[in-house]
């Protein structure tokens, strides 16, 4: 029988440190997997950390880790050439079928842009079977930003909207100072044929939520990526679970109407 | 399908098992055990009236096990192959523990070979209870299956014995068979739990009145036959180079079970973690399952620190 916590060797491409704290690794690995879903990579002798696969494309996968503790330290540590250890895909992603024809609009925090970085380049291979693309993403600091050599074709490609909670400087993004939340608030977003992708830390989702509700988007309409601690990723050690659902198979990928209400 | 089993010769038949493999048991010393019976002298030792302190889940998730051997910074598979192993005297609710466990474990999807390599090398066989082994018992509220190999039901000279797989059968074709087919009666109890849907119940104060005597001792966690969540940790020796990935058994009621980065912590009060315990048991299993999580073992009232009796909260007060 094959053993889920088994992993898959897999060779580090390339290296790319976005911000002081967060690194992407290529790998040189093809799974089938959907935008949303994710992977552990595994330390021996340290541990896992689950993380969203952040590109999406026939001949390599990247992951975007931010360093917060002892795992992801020792990701960061990898270099190209060396083996990573992976085991997955994970979880329920995105069903981007049944988005097609709609406006996209795509709201992100922090490392909250990485998953959905990952849909983006889903769109961008499937481009005529999605209509506008928004992309509202919201930093700390311009330090912050994430996949800054991609802002400049997303610009071209999309609408982009790039927000710093404070000190923006000088950078050529102009970006506004405040929350994403309040660009969110001012922007003119009709409601109809549109998707919403939500993807940040859990006080910006919750800041967000009742903005769009306000602007007449329906439940059904929001989709959100939960995060959770997590160590299986298969439903069994039980940290994911929220309200009788795992995160970790039946999300982290979640519709609101579908989790709204789910209360701890 | 029905064997008979004289009492006298219990230990014949345990011993038989002996020879097979692993035999374990309950041993009342100053509480009832589940013990690896070694010899044929430890055999007289077995216990048949008492409830074990500790559920035998523990022959299948054990509080700690290794998932892998790490040498050298790699991380290579141990050996998953178990000789047979044969747990003897388990009770119905215990039993039924093992059958929730599978559904979890044994799923299809992702079953876990360190689960399967355990269940397959191992038989549980139960034995009925005539009565209510105390107060807290609850088990007749809680629509008990009869999940199970073999059971020993107790008809004054014999016991009668269940058969109710291809794996206990092959355990007791020598024995006489049984003149008719009686299936045992299963346990009633005078402790019952009303059947109702707690997501009515989420908001209720009623659970501050029993959260505020938790002291997240997590003994209820640790005994409950199906509690199963874990950690995984890597055990490392001080070269940095050699040691094992872990499993060990983690509880919901500790407060960084829900932690992630940034220090958010989901069910940061005890309340939040004391009712997802209660809910988990009662409900969400349900939802799936349609089939209640808790098997009325009573273990997590019967043993709690501060004697918390969710059953009497739930009949009482939940209205
Ligand atoms: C579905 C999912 C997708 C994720 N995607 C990404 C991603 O693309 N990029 C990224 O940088 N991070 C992602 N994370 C978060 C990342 O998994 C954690 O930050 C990481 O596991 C922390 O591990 P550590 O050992 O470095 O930190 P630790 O020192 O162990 O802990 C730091 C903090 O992280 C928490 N944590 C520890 N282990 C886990 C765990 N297994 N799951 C969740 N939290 C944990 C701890 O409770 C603590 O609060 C994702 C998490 C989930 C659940
Ligand atoms: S809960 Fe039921 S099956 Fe378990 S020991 Fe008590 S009477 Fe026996
Ligand atoms: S919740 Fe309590 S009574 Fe129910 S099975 Fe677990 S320990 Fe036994
Ligand atoms: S991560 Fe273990 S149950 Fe979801």
């Amino acid at each position: 029988m094959s053993n889920y916590f088994e992993h898959t060797p897999v060779e580090i491409l390339a290296k790319t440190w976005e911000s002081p704290d967060t690194v992407t690794f290529r790998v040189n690995w093809q799974p089938k997997h959907d935008p949303g879903q994710f992977i552990e990579i595994s330390i021996p002798g340290v541990g896992e950390s689950p993380i969203s696969f952040c590109s999406w494309n026939p001949t390599y996968c990247e992951f975007n880790v931010r360093v917060v503790g002892n795992v992801t330290k020792a990701i960061s540590k990898l270099e190209p050439g060396d083996t990573m250890h992976v085991r997955g895909p994970y979880g329920k992603g995105y069903p981007m079928d049944y988005f097609k024809n709609n406006h996209l609009l795509f709201i992100g925090g922090g490392c909250g842009v990485a998953p959905l970085k990952g849909i983006i380049e889903y769109v961008q291979h499937h481009r005529k079977h999605f209509k506008d693309v928004d992309l509202y993403f919201g930093y700390r600091s311009r330090d912050d930003i994430l996949f800054k050599h991609l802002l400049e074709h997303w610009e071209k490609e999309f609408f982009l909207h790039v927000t710093i909670d404070k000190d923006a400087g000088d950078f050529h993004y102009s970006c506004p100072v405040g929350f994403v939340t309040q660009a969110v608030q001012e922007a003119d977003i009709p409601p109809d044929n549109k998707i919403v992708f939500l993807c940040g830390p859990p006080v910006m989702m919750e800041k967000t939520m009742p903005l769009l509700l306000d602007k007449g988007f329906h439940e059904d309409q929001i989709w959100v990526s939960a995060e959770r601690h997590m160590k299986c990723c298969t439903g069994k050690c039980g940290h994911c679970m929220i309200n009788g659902k795992y995160v970790c198979k039946d999300g982290p990928v979640f519709r609101y109407d579908e989790i709204k209400g789910v209360t701890e | 399908m029905g064997k008979l089993l004289k009492k006298s010769a219990a230990n014949d038949f345990f011993r038989s098992l002996q020879k097979k493999g692993s035999l374990y048991a309950p041993v009342s010393t100053d509480m009832v055990r589940f013990q690896h019976i070694k010899t044929p002298e430890a055999l007289r030792s077995i216990d048949f009236d008492g409830h074990a302190f500790f559920p035998p889940k523990k022959y299948l998730l054990p509080n700690e096990e290794e998932l892998f051997t790490i040498k050298q910074g790699k991380l290579q598979d141990t050996n998953q192959s178990l000789p047979p192993q044969f747990v003897v005297n388990v009770r119905l609710c215990d039993l039924n523990a093992i059958a929730i466990l599978d559904k979890l474990y044994l799923d299809p999807d992702y079953p876990d070979p360190y689960y399967k390599a355990k269940r397959d090398a191992t038989t549980f066989i139960g034995i009925n209870c005539k009565r209510e082994i105390d107060e807290y018992c609850f088990c007749g509220s809680m629509d008990l299956q009869r999940a199970y190999d073999l059971l020993l039901d107790d008809r004054g000279e014999h016991y009668y014995i269940d058969v109710r797989s291809d794996k206990g059968m092959a355990l007791v074709k020598e024995l006489p068979d049984a003149p008719e087919q009686q299936d045992p009666t299963l346990p009633k109890t005078s402790k019952v739990l009303d059947q109702k849907d707690l997501h009515q119940f989420f908001a209720d104060k009623w659970w501050e009145g029993d959260n505020e005597l938790c002291v997240s001792c997590q003994r209820c966690t640790a005994l409950c036959p199906t509690c199963f969540c874990f950690d995984v940790k890597d055990d490392m020796d001080l070269n940095l180079q050699d040691g094992k990935r872990l499993r060990t058994i983690d509880s919901c009621h500790s407060a960084d079970f829900t932690t992630v980065a940034g220090d958010h912590t989901f069910r940061s009060s005890r309340l939040q973690r004391y009712r997802h315990r209660v809910m988990h048991k009662l409900q969400y299993y349900k939802d799936t399952f349609e089939r209640s999580m808790c098997t009325g073992c009573g273990r997590c009232i019967r043993y709690c620190h501060s004697k918390i009796d969710f059953v009497k909260t739930i009949n009482e007060d939940f209205k």
